[in-house]
C-alpha cells in the first residue's frame, strides 16, 4: 500500500480518498458491471444455527450461492450432471450446461474480486483481468483438448463479436433512448487504447489468412509456415497484453479508473468490505472452476449432437449462442450502466472484454495447443476474419467522436443481426470444415 | 402541425427553426432548388380566360421553373426517336438527357406538396422521392431481368455521390474559400457514415460467403436468403434513421441557415402551385420518368455495343452522373457559399438513402416478382465501394475541409472510373468469369 500512496501523490490526485477506496480492490469496469446483478443476502436465516463452524460455513455458502440474481439458474448445474449420468438426450445436456454456466461466470468474477481485497491492488487487478473471461478460456481449452479446433476458433471469435457489437450496441441503444435529452459523453482515450489492441489482434489473424490465399501451389509447405507465423504472432500478442496490463494497472491507471460519482443511495456499489475470507474464497474459486470445467466439457462434447437435433449449424451455436450465454452477466451490467448514462463503464466492459479475448485468450489457446501438440493456427476463415475486421472498424468509427446517441447503438445491433443471419444460413457440415482444416494441417 | 409546436418550443429555437420546419425541407431539396429561377408571369397574364390562364401559369411554373429546362425538348425527341425506329444509341442518349431535368422537377414537386402536408409527412415524402429516378430505373431494369444493370447503376449512384459530388464540392468550396476556415458539423456526417458501413457489411457478407463456400450450388440459396434477411435489416435501419432524422434528433440535421436576405435562391416561401396540381404533375412526371427509364434500360446494350464502351462503365459512371446532375450542381453552389453542412447533407444523405433504402427495396421487389436478386455485387464493385466509404469517412473525421480533401476524393473517383472503363467484360459473361474466379480460389 505504501507504493500505492506514493503513486497517488505523484499523479497529483488530491482526491486520494475516493481513488484509494476503489484502487484497493483493484476493480475494473468489468467487475463493476457484473456486480450489478448481485443482491444483498440476509444473514438472518443463518444466525439461528447453533454451531459456530456450521454457521460460518452456511453464511459463506449463502453469500456465494445466493448472492446473485442469477442464482435461479444454479439448479441447472445438478440437472445437467444428472442428465449426463442417466444419459438423457444430449441436446438437453447441452442446454442445461449452458444455463448452468451463466451464473458461474458471474460468480467467478465475484470471487476474484473478494480475493483482490486481500492481495492489494496490483495483484488484484491482474487477477481480475485474467479471470474476467475465465469461462471462455476454460471452454476453449476443453475444446482444444478434444481436438475441436473449429469450436475454439468459432467461440472465441463469437465472443469478441458479441462484446463489440451486441453488448456495446444494446448498451448504446438503451442508454441513448433513456437519455434522449441529455448529452452522452465518454472518454475516448480509453476506448482508443482498446481499439488499437483489437486492430493489432486483427492483423495477427489477417496475416495467416492472406498467407494461405497468396500461396496457391504448395499447401503443405504453406501450412507449416502458417503454423510458425501463428505461434510467433501469439507470443507477440501475449507480450502486447502484458504491456497493456502494465499500462492499465501501473502507468496510466487514471485513464482506466471508472469515474464514479455514484450517489450515496446507490446500494449496488456500497459493499466495501470483503464478505468472505481469503482461503474460503480461494477454495470456492477452485471449486467453481472445476464445475465450470465439467460443464464446459459437457457443452463441448454435446455441441454436435445439439446442432444435429436442433437443425442449427455448429458455427451458429458457437459463434452466437455460446458467447451470449457466457457474457450474460456483463451484458446486463453494461446495459444498466448505460441507462445511468455512465458510458465509460459500459465501454470499459465491452471493449475491455473484447480486447482481452483477442489479445490474451486467443494467443494463450495457440500456445496451449502448441504445448499439447495440437496444430492450431491463427487462420480463422475468410468469413470470420472479414466479419471481425468489419466489426472492429465499425466500432472504431462509432467511438471516434466521444459522444453517443441511440442511432449508433441501433447500427451496431443490426450489424450483429446481419452477421448472425450470415452464420445461421452458413450450413456447411462440420466434417467438411474438419477435412478442410486437416488438409492444411497435415504437415 | 400542433404536435410539432411543443417540440419546437422545447428546443428553444422558435424563430429560425419554424420557418424551415414547415416545409419539411431537407438539405437535398435545398440543393436542387438552387437551380431554379423565377418564371415571370407577365406572359400569362394576357390570356383572357381564367381557367386557361391558371393552367398556363401552372405549366410555366413547372416546366420553365428550372435552368435545366433547355433539356426538356429531349423528352419528345426521345419518344419520336423510339417510335420511328431511329438508331438505338440515339434513343439512349436522348432519354438520358431528358431524365436530367425530370429528376430535379420531381424534387421540386415533392417540396411543393410538402407545403401542404406538414413537416413530418413532408420530410418523409422528400426523403423517399429524393432518389425517385434511381428507384424507377432500378425497378424497370428488374422487370426486364437485367439484374446486373440494377446493381451497377445503384452502386454507381453511391460512388458518384460519395466521391464525385462530395469531391467536386469540397474541391470547389476549398478553392473559393481559400482564406476562410471551412467547418461543418461532423455528427451528421458520422451518422451517414455509420449507415453506409452497415450497408457495406450487408454487401460484404454474401461476397465472402461465396468465396468461403465450396460450390455455386451449395452457396446460391443461402446467399439469397442472407441477402433478403439483410435487406429487411437495412430497411429497418432506414426506418430508424428516418425517426432519428425527422423526430428525435431533428436539430442535428437542420441545415443551419443564416442566409442573407438578398439570397433569392431559397427565398420562395409560399407554394407556387396547388396541392392537387402538384400531385397531378408528380404522377405525370413519374410516368414520363418511367417511360424514359424503360428506353434507357432497353437500349443500354445497343448503346454500349455501338459506342464501344462496356455496359458496366455506362451503368456505373454515365447513368449516375446524369441522374444526379441537379443535386450535383446544387451541392457545388452551396460549397461555394461555404455552407458545407448542406453540401454534406446532399451528398451523404443521397448515398445513404440509396444504400439502405433503394438497394434493399430492389431486392424485396425482386423477391415479390420472383427474381433471384442477391446483394452479392462482385469483388471489384464491392472493393471499390468499401474503399470509397472508408476514405469518405476518414475525410470527414475532423470537421474541417480544404481543397486537398476534395481533390483526393475526385481522383479516387477517376481511378475507379478508369478501372471500369478498361474492364470490358460483356454482360452475359460476367457470371461465368465469377465462377472461374471462384473455382480457382477454392
Amino acid at each position: 500500500m505504501g507504493s500505492q500512496e506514493h503513486w497517488n501523490l505523484e499523479n497529483g490526485v488530491e482526491d486520494s480518498k475516493e481513488l484509494g477506496k476503489e484502487n484497493s480492490m483493484g476493480r475494473t469496469a468489468q467487475n463493476l458491471s457484473s456486480s450489478l446483478v448481485r443482491k444483498k443476502s440476509d444473514p438472518m436465516l443463518v444466525s439461528k444455527v447453533r454451531f459456530r463452524m456450521v454457521r460460518e460455513f452456511l453464511a459463506n455458502l449463502q453469500e456465494v450461492i445466493l448472492g446473485t440474481k442469477l442464482c435461479i439458474l444454479f439448479p441447472a448445474i445438478p440437472l445437467a450432471i444428472l442428465a449426463e449420468c442417466y444419459s438423457f438426450g444430449r441436446p438437453w445436456i447441452f442446454a442445461l450446461s449452458l444455463l448452468g454456466l451463466t451464473p458461474l461466470a458471474e460468480r467467478v468474477s465475484f470471487l476474484t474480486e473478494q480475493i483482490a481485497y486481500y492481495t492489494g491492488p496490483t495483484v488484484g487487478g491482474l487477477l481480475n483481468a485474467t479471470c474476467g473471461n475465465a469461462t471462455e478460456l476454460i471452454i476453449a481449452i476443453f475444446a482444444l483438448y478434444q481436438r475441436k479446433i473449429h469450436v475454439v476458433k468459432y467461440s472465441l471469435f463469437g465472443s469478441i463479436l458479441s462484446n463489440l457489437l451486441l453488448v456495446l450496441g444494446t448498451s448504446l441503444f438503451c442508454g441513448g433512448l433513456a437519455n434522449l435529452k441529455k448529452e452522452q459523453r465518454f472518454d475516448k482515450k480509453q476506448s482508443d487504447v482498446n481499439m488499437l489492441l483489437l486492430l493489432l489482434g486483427l492483423l495477427c489473424l489477417l496475416l495467416p489468412l492472406l498467407f494461405r490465399c497468396a500461396v496457391e501451389t504448395d499447401i503443405l509447405e504453406a501450412a507449416s509456415s502458417i503454423l510458425l507465423l501463428s505461434r510467433a504472432s501469439s507470443i507477440m500478442m501475449l507480450v502486447a497484453y502484458v504491456a497493456y496490463l502494465f499500462f492499465q494497472l501501473k502507468t496510466h491507471r487514471q485513464l482506466f479508473e471508472a469515474q464514479e460519482e455514484v450517489d450515496e443511495s446507490d446500494d449496488v456499489l456500497s459493499e466495501e468490505k470483503p464478505v468472505i475470507g481469503f482461503w474460503s474464497a480461494f477454495i470456492w474459486l477452485v471449486g467453481m472452476t472445476i464445475i465450470i470445467a465439467l460443464l464446459s466439457e459437457y457443452v463441448v462434447g454435446t455441441i454436435e449432437a445439439a446442432s444435429d437435433s436442433w437443425g442449427i449449424s455448429v458455427s451458429f451455436i458457437s459463434v452466437i449462442l455460446l458467447p451470449i450465454v457466457g457474457n450474460a452477466a456483463e451484458h446486463a451490467g453494461s446495459v444498466i450502466f448505460a441507462f445511468k448514462n455512465k458510458l465509460d463503464i459500459s465501454l470499459g466492459v465491452a471493449l475491455g472484454s473484447a480486447a482481452q479475448i483477442s489479445m490474451f485468450v486467443v494467443p494463450l489457446c495457440v500456445v496451449v495447443a502448441w504445448i499439447m501438440g495440437v496444430n492450431m493456427d491463427l487462420d480463422f476463415n475468410l468469413l470470420e476474419t472479414g466479419s471481425l475486421a468489419f466489426s472492429i472498424i465499425i466500432t472504431a468509427f462509432t467511438l471516434q467522436d466521444g459522444t453517443s446517441h441511440y442511432m449508433k447503438g441501433i447500427v451496431l445491433c443490426l450489424c450483429y443481426t446481419v452477421i448472425a443471419a450470415c452464420f445461421f444460413v452458413h450450413k456447411i457440415p462440420l466434417s467438411n470444415i474438419a477435412t478442410a482444416n486437416l488438409k492444411f494441417q497435415a504437415a | 402541425m400542433a404536435s410539432t409546436e411543443p417540440w419546437i418550443m422545447e428546443n428553444g429555437n422558435i424563430k429560425g427553426l419554424g420557418k424551415e420546419l414547415r416545409h419539411g425541407r431537407t438539405a437535398h431539396n435545398m440543393s436542387s432548388s438552387s437551380l431554379r429561377k423565377k418564371s415571370d408571369l407577365s406572359l400569362v397574364s394576357k390570356v383572357p380566360c381564367g381557367i386557361v390562364r391558371l393552367c398556363l401559369a401552372n405549366l410555366l411554373e413547372v416546366i420553365l421553373g428550372t435552368k435545366l429546362s433547355v433539356l426538356f425538348p429531349a423528352i419528345p425527341l426521345a419518344v419520336v426517336a423510339e417510335c420511328y425506329g431511329f438508331g438505338r444509341p440515339w434513343v439512349f442518349a436522348l432519354s438520358l438527357l431528358g431524365l436530367t431535368p425530370l429528376a430535379e422537377r420531381v424534387s421540386f414537386l415533392t417540396e411543393q406538396i410538402a407545403y401542404y402536408t406538414g413537416p413530418t409527412v413532408g420530410g418523409l415524402l422528400n426523403a423517399t422521392c429524393g432518389n425517385a429516378t434511381e428507384l424507377i430505373i432500378a425497378i424497370l431494369a428488374l422487370t426486364q431481368h437485367k439484374i446486373e444493370v440494377v446493381k451497377y447503376s445503384l452502386l454507381g449512384s453511391i460512388l458518384s455521390n460519395l466521391l464525385l459530388v462530395l469531391g467536386t464540392s469540397l474541391f470547389c468550396g476549398g478553392l473559393a474559400n481559400l482564406t476562410k476556415e471551412q467547418k461543418f458539423d461532423r455528427k451528421q456526417a458520422d451518422v451517414n457514415s455509420l449507415l453506409l458501413l452497415l450497408a457495406l457489411l450487408c454487401h460484404m457478407l454474401p461476397l465472402m460467403f461465396r468465396y468461403a463456400g465450396k460450390s455455386e450450388a451449395e452457396t446460391a440459396k443461402p446467399t439469397l436468403e442472407l441477402s433478403r434477411a439483410s435487406s429487411i435489416v437495412m430497411l429497418v435501419v432506414y426506418f430508424a434513421y428516418l425517426v432519428f432524422q425527422l423526430w428525435t434528433h431533428r436539430q442535428m440535421f437542420e441545415a443551419k441557415e443564416e442566409e442573407e436576405q438578398g439570397d433569392d435562391v431559397t427565398a420562395e416561401e409560399a407554394p407556387v402551385i396547388g396541392f392537387w396540381g402538384g400531385f397531378a404533375w408528380l404522377v405525370g412526371m413519374t410516368a414520363v420518368i418511367a417511360l424514359l427509364s424503360e428506353y434507357v434500360v432497353g437500349t443500354i446494350e445497343d448503346a454500349s455495343a455501338s459506342w464501344g464502351i462496356s455496359v458496366s462503365f455506362i451503368s456505373i459512371i454515365l447513368l449516375p452522373i446524369v441522374g444526379n446532375a441537379a443535386e450535383h450542381a446544387g451541392a457545388i453552389i452551396f460549397a461555394f457559399k461555404n455552407k458545407l453542412d448542406i453540401t454534406l447533407g446532399v451528398a451523404l444523405g443521397s448515398a445513404t438513402q440509396i444504400a439502405v433504402f433503394v438497394v434493399p427495396l430492389s431486392v424485396i421487389v425482386a423477391w415479390i416478382i420472383g427474381i433471384k436478386m442477391d446483394l452479392d455485387f462482385n469483388l471489384l464493385e464491392t472493393g471499390s465501394l468499401a474503399l470509397s466509404i472508408i476514405i469518405t469517412a476518414f475525410t470527414l473525421q475532423d470537421g474541417t475541409s480544404h481543397y486537398m480533401k476534395g481533390l483526393v476524393l475526385l481522383l479516387c473517383y477517376i481511378v475507379i472510373a478508369a478501372c471500369f472503363f478498361v474492364c470490358q467484360k460483356p454482360l452475359n459473361q460476367a457470371n461465368l468469369i465469377n465462377l472461374g474466379v471462384q473455382k480457382s480460389s477454392t
